[in-house]
């Protein structure tokens, strides 16, 4: 028996509808492709995000004046704004880093809490041009603890140094 | 057997006003009654989709590898195992993207920038990627035995990824948090009510994947009984003319 596709169709009768396979095959094509891409950022960026600040200068890929991710907490009364721009010290490891970050930083930057610092040393500076926050796994209810509140905070920055 | 309309029964119908219960119970918890964080304020609420969306998407690429390795393991190799496996994959890509959008929407808020290549986002955007792709890989026709072979082949590999994805941030340095609650110290890091509405969001996505996996997987076994239908009618149509 024939069974191949028909060519002809009858009178009156609606062509067969078809499925169009090229959509899928160029899906695929393109996830290949974006794997690629998230493959060479994973292997580039994500494996060594950043340098503690007790690592510059002596771990490898975090020394000299190449541009660099710095990890550290804010240290406590560091922070000083003028110029647009904004300054404080990073604080990793009983070793400090000042930041010259050249706007107002978003997120929940504040003094005590690690950030991440985009940029590179220049004269003893690290001049940054990207802050990220790096929040910790810990929720604590804005009520909760309202009696220890204070002590809480005092304490925040030196738990948080490491 | 029970009457049904659509791709629904009276079981479904019951399991999704609880599940619509639940979600509203949920966005009560999450939205009013829980408090905010002391650093993050308002913008803590957002775990409570973020958290549930990924450990849904978990769930979903853990039930497509564990329904692909039944398919290639049985002996009957019953095509209703292959149904649910990609219900569950189109599922659980819906979810990552949730995760990842409400993610980015935090991160925003929180870190200041909505993404970065660190190695949780990266893993995750490629676990994206990946299932993205088996779902394109299940449309490039031949039969339905085909389609499930090959796309359970690939369930079985893509989900190795998920080890990668939830040990990424402690595997390498990451700007995304370690996990809150399953995490290597076993110690849980979140205050009474917001611990309870993560947990509700929990059950609450569970509930709601299930719900959509049994839907959705009738719904595919409607569209194959419907090409086979196709075929079989072509089959006889072309039979009659060669009696004739």
């Amino acid at each position: 028996m024939d069974l191949t596709p028909r060519t002809a169709t009858e009178p009156g009768a609606q062509p067969p509808a078809r499925k169009h396979r090229w959509l899928p095959i160029l899906i695929v094509v393109a996830a290949l492709l974006g794997g690629g891409v998230i493959v060479t950022q994973f292997l580039t960026s994500a494996i060594d995000y950043y340098c503690n600040v007790d690592e510059i200068g002596v771990r490898s890929g975090c020394d000299g004046e190449r541009r660099m991710r710095v990890q550290g907490v804010v240290e406590q009364s560091s922070i000083k704004q003028a110029d647009g721009g904004t300054t404080f010290v990073l604080d990793f490891n009983k070793k400090t880093l000042k930041v010259a970050y050249s706007g107002d930083p978003g997120g929940v930057f504040q003094e005590c809490i690690p950030v991440i610092a985009h940029g590179r040393i220049v004269n003893g500076v690290f001049e940054s041009d990207r802050i990220e926050v790096k929040h910790s796994n810990q929720y604590v209810e804005k009520n909760a603890t309202r009696i220890d509140e204070a002590n809480e905070e005092a304490a925040a920055c030196s738990v948080l140094k490491g | 057997m029970a009457k049904t309309s659509g791709t629904g029964t009276s079981a479904t119908r019951r399991l999704g006003i609880v599940v619509i219960l639940m979600l509203a119970t949920l966005a009560l918890c999450g939205l009013w009654f829980s408090a905010e964080d002391v650093v993050q304020g308002s913008t803590v609420r957002i775990m409570y989709i973020h958290v549930p969306s990924i450990w849904t998407a978990y769930i979903a690429f853990g039930l497509a590898a564990l329904c692909s390795g039944v398919y290639l393991s049985g002996k009957n190799r019953s095509l209703a195992w292959d149904r649910v496996a990609g219900a569950s994959g189109e599922i659980g890509v819906l979810f990552v993207a949730v995760s990842l959008v409400t993610g980015s929407m935090w991160g925003r808020l929180t870190w200041g920038t909505y993404w970065v290549w660190d190695a949780r986002l990266t893993s995750t955007a490629f676990l994206f990627i990946t299932y993205v792709g088996y779902l394109a890989v299940r449309q490039l026709g031949g039969t339905h035995r085909q389609r499930a072979r090959r796309s359970s082949v690939l369930a079985l590999l893509a989900i190795l990824e998920i080890p990668l994805v939830h040990f990424s941030v402690t595997l390498w340095r990451s700007l995304h948090q370690e996990a809150s609650v399953a995490n290597p110290n076993a110690k849980v890091e979140l205050d009474g009510l917001m611990l309870f509405s993560l947990f509700l969001g929990l059950v609450a996505f569970t509930m709601l994947f299930v719900w959509l996996v049994l839907h959705r997987q009738r719904a595919m076994m409607l569209e194959d009984a419907f090409s086979d239908r196709g075929l079989d009618v072509a089959i006889t149509a072309r039979r009659n003319e060669a009696g004739a």
